[in-house]
């Protein structure tokens, strides 16, 4: 398929999943895209994907976005499965990946698609919003309606309504009382 | 409307002899787009030397000012670095340096505050240029083996010994010994690795 206000002159992979009223700024964030999974990537209703943002996935590489989400640039790089909540915010220049020295795919990596487990290897909850520049990295369970401050570095367990920040990341806050029933 | 973009700018597929003649490649070299080399501005030959087997991904900037030398040693992965080289910056063999990195040999301006103003009339939009003060540069060596995790800033003078890791979102302002792994702003040792090559 090819997005009608596409200036990248490609179709978008065939197991991309995007959903009703979800906007895409452009084939070109399949740049590096090399999932050969059934579903590479699937995008919830009423998300918008934009400008500088890029899914660096290798052959086994799954990301999985919910609905109402604000992709706002960043770079999420994997072989393992990424899972994105609904309601999430996500600023520029944030990278979401398996390895601290992440890279994109080599084609030649190609071969080994079908033999290697994924593993969810990233969850962000509902409502996270994540700051510029923050690094969410393997072992990141951001917990619902956490807050990553910007330039954060995350690979831990987040509890819900925490706030995150620093390098290396700390929990400074709750930002509010998990209301129980 | 996209009938004048070519595909083969974005895929490293482009005729590499149109780059200056002061820029050496080895065989087997891949860079991605040219749009790297927009800032390549190096009058000293070589200015820029690319060893075998390198890749050079889109997001990679070679800012080299006109005295600039910058060498990449054999199959390094450059991801993400953006390079500002005002003297020499040197990364060694099979070194991996990730996305949003920035390495430089200099700061750019000066340190003394009426230097500095000085050097922020001359670079103003109708100022003249060659008032700016001079530079002070401290080469930057990056050693075999090393990696440079996502977002990490290296400043000038840095040393990086071999088989040293910078953790993601490191700032490094000094020399990193061989073989551990630093962390943080700035970076400090965080453990020692028994083997690294």
């Amino acid at each position: 398929m090819r997005l009608s206000h596409d200036w990248f002159p490609e179709d978008i992979p065939s197991n991309v999943v995007i959903g009703e009223r979800s906007w895409l700024h452009s084939s070109y964030v399949f740049l590096h895209y090399r999932s050969q999974r059934p579903c590479g990537l699937r995008v919830g209703h009423d998300t918008g994907i934009y400008i500088d943002s890029f899914f660096d996935l290798g052959t086994c590489g799954e990301v999985e976005i919910g609905n109402y989400c604000t992709i706002a640039g960043p770079i999420i790089a994997t072989n393992n499965r990424v899972i994105i909540g609904n309601y999430v915010l996500i600023s520029r220049e944030v990278v979401i990946a398996d390895s601290f020295v992440a890279a994109p795919a080599q084609l030649s990596d190609i071969s080994y698609a079908q033999s290697v487990e994924t593993t969810t290897s990233i969850v962000i909850g509902n409502d996270v919003w994540i700051g510029t520049k923050a690094i969410i990295l393997k072992g990141a369970r951001l917990g619902d309606s956490v807050i990553v401050g910007a330039c954060a570095v995350v690979d831990f367990e987040v509890p819900p309504y925490s706030i995150v920040v620093g390098n290396p990341a700390r929990i400074i806050s709750l930002h509010k009382q998990k209301v129980t029933a | 409307m996209s009938n004048n973009i070519n595909i083969n700018e974005f895929t490293g597929d482009w005729d590499y002899n149109i780059l200056p003649e002061n820029i050496w490649l080895s065989e087997g070299c891949y860079l991605e787009r040219k749009e790297s080399f927009e800032r390549f501005r190096s009058q000293i030959n070589p200015g820029l030397i690319i060893g075998r087997g390198v890749q050079v991904y889109t997001w990679t900037v070679f800012s080299v000012e006109p005295e600039g030398r910058l060498i990449v040693g054999n199959d390094s992965i450059l991801v993400g670095a953006i390079f500002w080289c005002a003297e020499s910056i040197t990364i060694g063999e099979r070194v991996l340096i990730s996305y949003n990195v920035m390495i430089a040999d200099s700061d750019f301006h000066p340190r003394d505050p009426e230097l500095r103003r000085r050097d922020a009339i001359a670079i103003s939009p109708e100022g003249d240029i060659t008032q700016r003060p001079p530079l002070e540069t401290k080469p930057v060596v990056i050693e075999n083996y090393v990696q440079i995790g996502i977002g990490a800033i290296i400043l000038k003078g840095v040393h990086i010994g071999a088989g040293a890791r910078i953790g993601a979102g490191s700032v490094v302002t000094r020399n990193v010994p061989p073989g551990v792994f630093v962390t943080g702003n700035p970076a400090r040792v965080a453990n020692l690795q028994e083997e690294y090559l």
